[in-house]
């Protein structure tokens, strides 16, 4: 019995941490700023190719994420500075926009390196319980997953730039009046999503192939998660969602199967966001109205 | 029929030509060739003037549509450079060995003898035939494979005409291949259509192709099944790939099979054959997982195959997404040999992913750009002085260089490009040297026989051939009672269709 409870605990762990990791720019961008960002698997794939690059000239995995993250954090302000800042407010100008630059830097990306980028080998071994036996680097992933949600939710509840952010996105005028730089504010809240997207899209990479459009998998169960969590309370809102629906994935993948594991993720999504417009965090918000925002 | 006779002849001649060159001249074999090949040209035009007044005549249209992008480039830019490759041949006066004749050699089973059969002259003829010459010293396959396989085909371009390859991207949309195919054959009015690489995709443009008469290659490995007068289907099917590649693994590892199989057509097809081939073998599909192409993180997968406990797994999976089995099971510690008929020969993924993600994988394939063969190693030689840049020449590419070649040797016999006289020439038993080996387009079902070579990987995903099917046919659809020549028919065939499927189960 033990066995077959690691291996379900493994999965849940596994799908979760899957959801989360791929939403975790989307829930600064999407979730906080309010843009629909179709560039989000991207961004991940930007991560991924960084990652690879430095990888395979010698730098250690650890530290090729951590150059992933400020490398396309930096590649994100570039962005907003030059197109994105044009639609703050206009969410469809937004999305067409965002939905060209996807395009563009998938394409871009196989013209320049290719059909695909050298691999990553996925660090740490497998541990064995029973018939079982588990990846330790996506053991790993789940604790990395926890850490960096709650390090990000850290920044918005306990720093400077985390207060001044909630305020710009609140209401942009007065946090002005109030002598906050919006516009700095609003290009490091981009460039800190764009980051969070590529650190993903670096931790995921060995996990995946490299390639061009390899962002496509990412996008819908990013969006999903953070609607699904809704804006109450983003943060606690993506982290609630991914594991509410890979609770109910797990158990139908194992019993009936993948496919209608994944029909049940997308049924649950949509039963949530009928009953809960707001997504899942509005719970939370309507039962303690004083811990949201 | 004087026309068949007059040009196979006229290629019979050419074949020896190009031989004796090749065997005799070592290093410079390649400008020899060349050199040869513009004094046929020469000669030709001397003796025929009226190919000098016709060089200047519109092109030959060679339609193609391959996705250069999106999802799905990873094979069609492959596949459109194997074409770009062949156009530039014919261009250059050169074609394939082989003719409606059959000049190929396929492969059979052989019986070496330890004292060979003699004729003796004296009172009374002696025939000591093979049977008589004591117990078989050994089993082998007999095969004779030319070595040289391009050949001067006797004129730069088709016909007197330059060929002109018409690409388009299909952007890896069904919705856009249905609007380029629709162009190329109204607009363009292409002579004919190369194209597809998913299912889905053929599916897409061939009611356009049959409603248009449009002459169509289909150069895929897919799951069989087609049978379409306009459609001829040059890539491998299931009976030529999944029972070797079924038989090969339950030999060697154990009759407990689990199925992944990508969750669409292909998969689902392939799969039913899996199934319905085990009793044959004696094996057993113990489970079957469908992931659809959304799924790309694969822990549950990977616990009921651990569950389950297989020898073997068939793994039919599709896409960029699907790919990330392969990783993360190698990183779950899943280490059981693995099955395919679409891994390897198409997306190289013992190329791109790291050791021990593809180790231990099995794939009856018919080409890959391993194959150790002289003629191959030429071609692979060809193929990477034009694209030096490109990371692999596979399946699907050969499949389209050698469909390119025996267009136009169809339409160089017939002497037009009349699409209805090119496809009834087609169905005329044509044998050509592809750089896999010999391959017959076999006239009633349109579909083609083909040189099986069972593409094993090391632990460091090395490629090596463990073993080989000189000749396999395309059986299924002649089982079906298939016959386009006699009987135009323009559908696909499912397993569902044919009592065999259940018959052992």
């Amino acid at each position: 019995m033990l066995p077959e409870l690691t291996s379900i605990l493994y999965q849940f762990g596994t799908n979760a941490a899957f959801l989360l990791l791929s939403a975790l720019g989307l829930i600064v961008i999407l979730g906080m700023m309010n843009i629909i960002n179709l560039a989000h698997g991207e961004f991940m794939m930007l991560g991924a190719y960084a990652a690879s690059f430095v990888v395979h000239r010698g730098m250690p995995f650890p530290l090729a994420v951590i150059m992933a993250f400020f490398a396309t954090a930096l590649f994100g302000i570039v962005l907003e500075r030059l197109v994105i800042r044009r639609f703050y407010g206009r969410e469809l100008g937004a999305l067409v926009t965002t939905w060209g630059i996807s395009l563009i830097l998938a394409q871009g990306a196989l013209l320049l390196f290719g059909p695909y980028m050298p691999p990553i080998p996925i660090p740490g071994g497998a541990v064995s319980v029973g018939v079982f036996s588990f990846s330790v680097y996506w053991l790993i992933l789940i604790g990395i997953s926890v850490v960096l949600v709650a390090g990000l939710a850290l920044v918005y509840r306990a720093t400077r730039f985390g207060l001044q952010a909630r305020a710009t996105m609140q209401n942009p005028i007065i946090a002005r009046s109030l002598g906050i730089r919006t516009g700095q504010i609003y290009m490091l809240t981009f460039g800190l999503g764009a980051g969070l997207a590529g650190l993903s899209g670096a931790l995921l990479a060995p996990t995946t192939s490299i390639a061009p459009y390899m962002g496509q998998q990412f996008v819908a169960p990013a969006f999903i998660t953070v609607v699904v969590g809704g804006g109450a309370n983003v943060i606690a809102g993506a982290v609630g969602s991914s594991a509410f629906l890979s609770l109910i994935e797990t158990p139908v993948s194992l019993t009936l199967g993948t496919f209608y594991g994944t029909m049940a993720l997308l049924v649950m999504a949509l039963m949530v966001i009928r009953v809960l417009p707001a997504g899942i965090s509005s719970l939370g918000a309507r039962l303690r109205p004083i811990v949201a925002r | 029929m004087s026309d068949l006779e007059n040009v196979s002849t006229d290629s019979g001649i050419a074949s020896d030509g190009a031989q004796a060159v090749g065997a005799s001249a070592g290093p410079t074999r390649r400008s020899l060739i060349q050199g040869a090949a513009g004094l046929a040209a020469a000669s030709v035009v001397l003796a025929h003037p009226a190919i000098v007044r016709a060089a200047t005549e519109s092109p030959v249209k060679i339609g193609f549509i391959e996705d250069e992008s999106g999802n799905l480039s990873i094979y069609g830019i492959q596949k459109l450079h194997a074409a770009q490759l062949a156009v530039h041949e014919i261009n250059d006066g050169f074609t394939l060995a082989g003719g409606p004749v059959g000049s190929g050699s396929l492969g059979t089973m052989g019986i070496y003898t330890p004292t060979p059969p003699t004729l003796t002259s004296g009172p009374g003829p002696k025939l000591t035939i093979v049977d008589d010459g004591g117990e078989p010293s050994a089993h082998a396959i007999v095969t004779a494979d030319p070595e040289e396989i391009l050949i001067p085909s006797g004129e730069k371009g088709l016909l007197g005409r330059p060929v002109d390859l018409l690409s388009s991207d299909g952007q890896s949309n069904n919705t856009l291949w249905q609007q380029l195919a629709r162009r190329m054959i109204q607009q363009d009015k292409v002579d004919v259509l190369v194209a597809g690489f998913a299912s889905a995709e053929r599916e897409a443009i061939r009611p356009i192709v049959d409603q248009r008469k449009q002459l169509y290659f289909y150069t895929n490995q897919y799951e069989g099944g087609v049978a379409d007068s306009y459609t001829f289907c040059t890539g491998a099917v299931c009976e030529q790939q999944v029972i070797p590649v079924m038989q090969y693994m339950v030999e060697k590892f154990g009759p407990k099979i689990f199925t992944i199989a990508a969750n669409y057509n292909f998969g689902q097809l392939t799969a039913a054959w899996v199934r319905s081939f085990a009793p044959v073998l004696k094996a057993k599909v113990i489970g079957e997982e469908f992931p659809p192409l959304e799924v790309s993180e694969f822990s549950s997968v990977i616990a009921k195959v651990q569950a389950a406990k297989p020898d073997w797994v068939m793994t039919l999976l599709v896409g960029q997404n699907q790919s990330n089995y392969y990783p993360q099971a190698a990183a779950a510690g899943l280490h059981l040999p693995m099955a395919s008929t679409v891994n390897m020969a198409q997306g190289y993924e013992h190329k791109r992913f790291t050791p021990p993600s593809l180790a231990n994988m099995h794939n009856a394939v018919n080409y890959m750009q391993e194959i150790p063969t002289k003629r191959n190693q030429d071609f692979v030689a060809r193929f990477y002085k034009m694209f030096p840049n490109d990371p692999y020449l596979g399946q699907m590419a050969q499949n389209t260089y050698f469909s390119i070649h025996l267009y136009a040797k169809a339409a160089r016999l017939i002497g037009t490009t009349d699409q209805e006289k090119v496809r009834r020439t087609l169905e005329a038993g044509w044998a050509i040297e592809a750089p896999e080996g010999t391959v017959f387009l076999e006239p009633a079902t349109h579909h083609a026989s083909h040189y099986i070579r069972l593409a094993a990987t090391d632990e460091k995903q090395q490629i090596s051939f463990v073993r080989e099917w000189p000749m396999i046919e395309a059986w299924w659809l002649q089982r079906l009672g298939v016959n386009l020549v006699r009987h135009p028919e323009y559908k696909q065939y499912t397993p569902q269709e044919d009592p065999f499927f259940k018959m052992f189960s």
